[in-house]
């Protein structure tokens, strides 16, 4: 493995890679672990070797990678604050947002082989966690559907409107509705922390969810 | 029970910190090498921990049990091992013939909706400690001893070839060839795809069978998987299936990436019983995984045929016909179109139509000259057909066929295909289309 340098290959996008690798595999099982969509249509998949539920509809899963797909461009320049996953119910109304905060350093170091699988490592337990979330969180109403919310910096808000990253897949401001929840309950999941990345996980659930 | 003291209690409330604050998966396997105890003094802790908390009626917790023995099947007796949770567990257990042996697997807080988190538990606490992993294991072997670098150097060469072998035929007993092709829904291919092409890694999945995934799926280690085309082997035939073990046995010793120290104790627990027990317990255990290979066979065919109906469908849209409506046809018809829709459009609508319930048929009958720009044209009359109901002026087919046989010589060809479907005008379209050839 090459050893990778600021000069040698665009730091930043590698990691936005790793991170949006990440991303998706965690959308996917937070979809799963949730009860958004039918258990059905998930199928297991291998990621970091272990064991995660990917789902299988086409379409679900293009607006996931087109959703990525057009935060990468954000988080290689250290812009995305936060990602959010808002699952809503039927009239929507937030009832839990899992948040993903991003933050790299700004001097990224040199790093070595070791470097990525602590990564990996760091990364699995992320999924572990998320995959037993429903200790600590109260179940959801039926029929619940889920958007995804990036936080980031006005500057970057008009270049994502000026180049459409993906035709037909326009972003837009979030409402306040699907920004602020009433009576939040704090979950804390999970915190990584490495040398190319700080990624905390945390739920903010509503108290009543019915 | 003799764990009643205070060294005991102080392990439980390490449980209870772990499973409750925490908000672990603890299996008995990462709590033995956590705390560095037995596995079977972790079971039992579990147990107990398990027990303690029930009679409380604190928190909620959940738990997963594995259960090994015999079982029948169909008239077929296998030995299972599974991971059950705690309400299938009796259920289970009642389908047993002979339980061999009922422990606790793990205890947690969160209701596992999978299995897939109890395999991540143990993946890193095994990592960790790769090279002792079986120190506190119940699984022994005596035969089981690390090579000397002189027989592994000696086993350089042998296993490349042996492996071979093995790649080409584990996904076609598994059930499934390729899973690139298709849009791999049949779960089983899936594995069977990742295992041929993961061989030298450890894509370990869960070591046991469960019967709580509703789709039927087996995780399977890779050395289970090899182990399982040795039974394959064995069931058309007693021949090698005892020297292949051993190559594979030792093959695996000498994987370069970590494994998991359970498969392979596993693979070597199996191989035991291969060399002690007759060969019919060996048949009936592939019996039953056949059952399951056929399953997944029978979604391959349905897979084939997903896959030519898909083809099917573009073919009349290539058609020039407008008249004609592209009804959905008889499979055996179209798949032989379907190579070939670029050389020929213009010969389709004519194979299309005879499928069609309406009939029509549209004779082409072309004459042929070579004009003044040395290019041969074809120039199609029409004529009725006589089993053809209607006959509705297509008249601007031939015309734009004209108009596309002016260009180039690969005309000709469109041109004597189309001669010789006049002669099979009479007949089904299937054998005009083989005529052409």
């Amino acid at each position: 493995m090459t050893t990778l340098t600021r000069q040698d290959l665009n730091f930043g996008q590698v990691v936005a890679d790793i991170l949006c690798e990440f991303l998706e595999v965690a959308i996917h099982l937070i979809l799963y672990v949730r009860e958004v969509y039918p258990s059905g249509i998930f199928q297991k998949r291998k990621k970091y070797n272990v064991p995660v539920q990917m789902s299988c509809h086409p379409e679900l899963n293009q607006y996931i990678q087109d959703t990525l797909h057009c935060i990468k461009p954000l988080i290689e320049k250290n812009d995305a604050e936060k990602v959010v996953v808002v699952i809503m119910d039927k009239e929507h109304h937030p009832v839990e947002r899992f948040v993903f905060e991003i933050s790299q350093p700004p001097l990224l170091s040199i790093s070595s082989d070791t470097l990525l699988s602590h990564v990996e490592q760091l990364l699995r337990a992320f999924i572990l966690k998320i995959s037993v979330c429903d200790a600590v969180l109260n179940n959801n109403p039926p029929e619940c559907s889920f958007t995804v919310l990036v936080h980031t910096r006005n500057s970057a808000m008009r270049n994502m409107e000026k180049v459409q990253v993906i035709k037909d897949f326009p972003w837009i401001v979030a409402d306040e509705q699907e920004v602020h929840m009433q009576e939040p309950r704090l979950i804390p999941l999970k915190t990584l922390t490495s040398d190319i990345v700080k990624m905390q996980l945390y739920v903010e659930e509503r108290a009543q969810k019915m | 029970m003799q764990l009643l003291n205070k060294m005991d209690e102080l392990y439980l409330d390490n449980i209870d910190e772990y499973v409750n604050d925490h908000d672990k998966i603890v299996t008995y396997k990462w709590l033995s090498l956590t705390l560095g105890v037995h596995v079977n003094t972790a079971k039992q802790m579990l147990y107990h921990y398990l027990d303690h908390k029930r009679k409380e009626s604190s928190a909620q917790l959940h738990a997963t049990y594995f259960v090994s023995g015999k079982c029948v099947d169909n008239g077929h007796t296998s030995h299972k091992a599974s991971v059950v949770r705690e309400e299938q567990l009796e259920e289970f257990k009642s389908k047993m013939s002979l339980i061999v042996s009922v422990h606790v697997y793990s205890v947690q807080k969160a209701l596992l909706r999978d299995s897939g988190p109890l395999y991540a538990v143990d993946y890193d606490a095994v990592k960790d400690n790769l090279l002792s992993c079986s120190k506190y294991s119940a699984i022994r072997c005596s035969s089981a001893v690390p090579m000397s670098s002189v027989e592994r150097n000696a086993q350089q060469a042998p296993p490349p070839p042996v492996l071979e072998p093995q790649q080409s035929k584990k996904p076609s007993t598994n059930g499934d060839t390729t899973s690139k092709a298709r849009p791999a829904k049949s779960i089983m291919g899936m594995f069977a795809g990742k295992a041929a092409v993961a061989k030298s890694q450890d894509g370990g999945k869960e070591v046991k069978s469960e019967p709580q995934e509703a789709a039927a799926e087996v995780d399977v280690p890779k050395g289970k998987a090899s182990a399982k085309f040795n039974h394959m082997m064995n069931f058309f035939g007693n021949q090698s299936m005892k020297k292949q073990e051993k190559p594979v046995k030792e093959e695996e010793e000498v994987a370069v990436e970590s494994s998991l120290a359970e498969p392979r104790q596993l693979e070597k627990v199996q191989g035991e019983k291969v060399t002690t027990e007759p060969p019919k317990y060996n048949k009936k255990d592939s019996r039953s995984k056949t059952k399951r290979l056929q399953s997944s066979d029978s979604e391959e065919d349905k897979m084939e045929k997903k896959k030519r109906r898909r083809i099917k469908k573009p073919v009349p849209d290539s058609s020039e016909d407008e008249d004609v409506i592209p009804d959905s046809p008889p499979p055996v018809a179209m798949r032989e179109t379907s190579p070939a829709p670029t050389m020929e459009p213009a010969s389709h609508p004519g194979l299309s139509e005879t499928t069609k319930i309406r009939k029509r048929r549209r004779v082409l009958k072309s004459r042929t000259f070579v004009d003044e720009e040395d290019c041969i044209v074809t120039e199609k009359g029409y004529e009725s057909e006589s089993y053809s109901e209607d006959e509705s002026a297509t008249k601007q087919a031939p015309t734009k066929n004209q108009a596309k046989t002016k260009t180039s010589a690969s005309n000709e060809k469109k041109s004597q295909k189309k001669t010789t479907e006049n002669k099979a005008t009479k007949q089904a379209s299937i054998m005009g289309f083989f005529q052409k050839k």
